[in-house]
């Protein structure tokens, strides 16, 4: 158990695991989706998937981690986590980016956490426990005097713009910006 | 060491305004995941990556700032990020490990 100042961060990132976030595309309906492969060589094989056919579209280097609580031993896996998203990465006129700006005012950044999508196509939930818990991981290892982090949900529904082409460009869990609409 | 005194020293190009930092330590790398994964609070982060993203990695950890290797230069918009999170932006013609080499020499540990 952690007693006092000296006793370092309740909450670490334990477990990290190097991977690759794989994003594919389905051949007729042109649809994306990633998912993250442990596996030493990403895989870039062909499969059919009922009436959809899945290819390789794509890779970023990333990593998978779980959180332990050092107060209780407690070890909690975020591997429905596909990233973090900075506000700032986000379009200016997006929501995000206004309830982020105001935030940085007060000298806290805002990220929201993005989560992969379950086999049916919809998004994988990621609890409010958890996302508590991100964010005392993140807040315990800051130094800067009255910095705080602030990770939200997915309460923008921001997955939906966000570019799996950008994933594959950039690297990372923070490796996400918001597609930048055609003639923009 | 702070970060000012450590960026006259090494005669490190600004590319944003210096920020008031101590520098506790380095962090080599050119990966986001690894950034968040395992650099510290308050390292100096020396990377050839200057994209939106390593801001947003640097500003998520604490990053007291950042080194450009190999005479790389951040555009505009990312810049202005940094600026606004408060992160330094230093740039150098030197590789990383001839930058790692300096810092070491520096008394950066």
């Amino acid at each position: 158990m952690s007693t006092g100042a000296d006793a370092g961060p309740r909450f670490r990132m334990v477990n990290v695991q190097p991977g690759y976030v794989i994003i594919e595309k389905e051949r007729f309906s042109g649809a994306a989706r990633s998912y993250f492969s442990a596996e030493p060589t990403p895989p870039k094989e062909e499969y059919v998937e009922g009436r959809q056919v899945w290819s390789y579209a794509g890779m970023a280097q990333s990593f998978q981690f779980d959180v332990r609580d050092s107060d209780t031993g407690r070890v909690t896996p975020f591997r429905e986590l596909l990233g973090l998203l900075y506000y700032g990465c986000c379009r200016e006129d997006s929501d995000i980016h206004r309830l982020g700006a105001l935030a940085h005012e007060l000298d806290i950044s805002v990220y929201v956490a993005i989560t992969y999508e379950a086999p049916g196509g919809s998004r994988l939930n990621i609890s409010a426990e958890k996302i508590g818990i991100l964010n005392r991981l993140f807040n315990e290892r800051l130094r800067s005097p009255g910095k705080k982090i602030l990770i939200l949900p997915d309460l923008f529904d921001l997955y939906k713009e966000i570019s799996h082409g950008q994933i594959a460009i950039d690297f990372g869990l923070t490796s996400m910006e918001q597609e930048t609409p055609a003639g923009a | 060491m702070r970060l000012k005194e450590l960026g006259e020293k090494l005669e490190l190009k600004g590319v944003t305004q210096v920020f008031e930092r101590d520098v506790t330590g380095v962090y080599i790398s050119d990966m986001v995941s690894d950034v968040i994964a395992n650099a510290k609070a308050g390292d100096l982060l020396v990377t050839v990556q200057l994209h939106s993203n390593v801001i947003a990695a640097a500003n998520l950890v604490d990053i007291c700032g950042i080194v450009a290797t190999q005479g790389k230069l951040p555009t505009d918009d990312v810049v202005r990020m940094a600026e606004k999170a408060k992160i330094t932006i230093f740039s150098t013609d030197l590789n990383r490990w001839q930058m790692a080499t300096k810092l070491y020499e520096a008394g950066v540990r």
